[in-house]
């Protein structure tokens, strides 16, 4: 497919729609904030004010993002499926449309998610940023890549019928080269080290992969 | 313009539904499909408008041809409303529609979207949604229309209304309606019946 023959507005159209049916539902999205606050309130209040190691504290980040995105994407199709939506779109929609789309939303969601816990895990946990930017781009890249691999996961488990289990197991394994660097990276930018720019590289290399794999699969499904 | 059925065969586990069938789909008329429950007439539907993908054969029409579909199967989205309804549908096929022109459709359906154009789809009657998906259909301009069981929860004002519209459109378009409905079946120039 050229670039030029992409169907960007129908992208457009179904993110809007995505957009105001979460506006109005706000249940998942409620769940996936609930479930992060809980994870990380659970996480201080074990730690009780103790230092925590940079390794762990990056490491229990990206733990609480992972479980909580979970808990959001995994009804990115499920919910239009049960509503019975899903043949209607499929029928309007190129697949690549709707892949980029739920994707675009995703991604969008998750930003949202970790503008929210962010700064509370960091105060929870007594945590100083070093390296701001590194964060930022860190996060950025990450969320690309559990958003792809995300979006992809939740088109494979719809049909499942114990989806709830199946998606998060599904999930990690893919997501895992993007975690791996993430979490040393995310650990960079508390301690103020010297940046590992080949660690950004593979994730950029990873996300676009993971993104082109999806897109490739996604019209198989 | 038309849809070809290439030595087409589907089976649903043991139960074969179709087995090498060929034929031809012809535009410009409304062409029934009758036969028993079971029987594989919303199957012969999704197979027609390549939803569905035969276990061998194939079904072919140009890619450039667009698909619109009534059907018990497809839903429209609850959390929105009329209108958000029908500008998503229609913002899919590249449409945009104007105000003036969603009340017209309204108007063709037996819908009032002046009164429930702001109303969420959740909030209406079954009729009422059948009537925002005849809207639908009509607002995306497809050349192919996939028709299942479609006036089954219309009253007779409505059923009348969506008679005139296919019978205004069968010239352009193939139409395809799956039905055991007499009146309906009256109103096609074809008949395909499937043996159960």
């Amino acid at each position: 497919m050229k670039l030029s023959d992409f169907p960007f507005k129908q992208v457009a159209a179904i993110l809007r729609k995505d957009f105001l049916i979460g506006m109005r539902r706000r249940a998942t999205f409620a769940a996936m904030m609930m479930f992060a606050l809980t994870a990380v309130a659970s996480l201080s209040l074990s730690t009780g004010g103790a230092f925590v190691e940079p390794k762990l504290l990056a490491a229990l980040l990206w733990v609480v993002i992972f479980f909580a995105a979970s808990a959001g994407i995994a009804g990115t199709f499920d919910d239009e499926a049960t509503a019975g939506t899903l043949p209607t779109l499929k029928l309007y929609a190129n697949a690549q449309a709707i892949l980029f789309g739920k994707m675009i939303y995703v991604f969008l969601s998750l930003v949202a998610l970790t503008i929210f816990i962010l700064p509370i895990f960091l105060i929870l946990f007594d945590a100083a940023i070093e390296n701001f930017f590194l964060l930022l781009a860190t996060v950025f890249l990450g969320l690309i890549g559990l958003s792809a691999a995300g979006t992809l996961t939740a088109a494979l488990t719809t049909s499942a019928t114990v989806k709830g289990g199946l998606f998060p197991i599904l999930l990690f394994p893919i997501t895992l080269p993007i975690f791996l660097p993430a979490i040393s990276l995310t650990e960079i930018s508390f301690t103020g080290e010297a940046v590992d720019s080949g660690l950004l590289v593979v994730m950029t290399v990873f996300d676009l992969i993971l993104i082109t794999a999806s897109s490739i699969l996604f019209d198989y499904l | 313009m038309k849809i070809i059925f290439d030595d087409v065969s589907l089976s649903f586990g043991q139960h074969e539904i179709f087995k090498n069938i060929s034929l031809e789909l012809r535009g410009g008329k409304i062409i029934g499909v009758t036969g028993a429950n079971g029987a594989g007439k919303s199957t012969f539907l999704k197979l027609a408008g390549k939803i569905l993908k035969p276990d061998s054969g194939s079904v072919n029409f140009p890619d450039d041809k667009k698909i619109a579909a009534v059907s018990p199967e497809m839903k429209i989205y609850d959390n929105l409303t009329a209108e958000e309804n029908l500008r998503f549908f229609a913002d899919l096929r590249g449409k945009i529609l104007s105000a003036e022109k969603i009340s017209e459709l309204g108007e063709r359906v037996g819908l009032d979207l002046e009164t429930f154009g702001k109303t969420r789809a959740e909030n209406f009657s079954t009729g009422m949604r059948q009537r925002l998906k005849f809207a639908i259909l009509l607002s995306v301009d497809a050349e192919i229309w996939l028709l299942d069981e479609p006036t089954a929860n219309l009253d007779d004002a409505g059923r009348e209304k969506f008679f005139k519209e296919i019978q205004a459109a069968q010239s352009e378009k193939i139409i395809l309606l799956a039905t055991n409905d007499k009146f309906e079946i009256e109103l096609c120039n074809e008949i395909i019946r499937l043996p159960l």
